[in-house]
């Protein structure tokens, strides 16, 4: 299995510190939302919004969610794919089927959403599923990962 | 699919670390192995062999369900 995709273990490190605090703060701005007034500014907004109904034009926006989005987002991918320390193939092959568990997981709740969720409450599954393969594929991966190694301690 | 790895290993009277090491696998790598919960690729299968200096056939065997 070819890892030429997956950055060096470092990036790893960089990745959590980006994660975690933008999940804290995206999940409380899921709830409460916060736009501070000195994150205002102005951006290329490429799809005409409400207040602005043309494309490609410039446009007042407020960067919280912005930061918080890219943020996770950054971080995520980070944590994802780099190499662990000792990337062999038998990770590369845990690595695989985490992705594939994720996605369909994913979708499964999607699909789930799809039947169950409707209206306003609907703009919430959109936002959350945004993120949610990323997430389940972190935590499945460092599940199985963590769970081999504690198998080892009882081995010789 | 069964394999001697285990076997092997208590032969040549190494560590499963050590193993890994001189392979280039991790441990649990090893580990995963020797409990059939995973089955290496044809390299590493031949390099097991030749630390082993044995045949790759001596070392995993089929049985019926394969």
């Amino acid at each position: 299995m070819s890892n030429s995709l997956l950055l060096p273990n470092k990036f790893k490190k960089i990745g959590w510190i980006l994660l975690v605090p933008s999940f804290v703060v995206g999940l409380y701005l899921t709830i409460i939302g916060f736009e501070p007034k000195w994150l205002n500014g102005k951006m290329l907004s490429i799809f005409p919004t409400l207040s602005n109904g043309k494309y490609f034009t410039v446009i007042d926006v407020n960067f919280m969610n912005t930061i918080v989005g890219v943020l996770f987002i950054v971080g995520g991918l980070l944590v994802s794919f780099s190499k662990e320390k000792n990337e062999d193939e038998f990770i590369a092959k845990i690595r695989l089927s985490s992705l594939l568990w994720s996605v369909l997981l994913n979708y499964v709740l999607l699909l789930f959403a799809f039947v169950f969720v409707y209206d306003t409450a609907f703009l919430n599954v959109m936002i959350y599923n945004m993120f949610t393969v990323l997430i389940i594929f972190i935590v499945r991966f460092n599940y199985i990962l963590i769970k081999n190694s504690k198998f080892l301690s009882n081995a010789e | 699919m069964q394999n001697r790895i285990k076997i092997e290993r208590a032969i040549l009277n190494i560590t499963q670390e050590e193993l890994a090491n001189k392979i280039s696998v991790s441990r649990q790598t090893i580990n995963a192995m020797e409990l059939n919960k995973y089955v290496p690729s044809t390299v590493l299968a031949l390099k097991l062999a030749k630390v082993f200096t044995k045949k790759v056939e001596e070392i995993f065997i089929l049985d019926e369900n394969d």
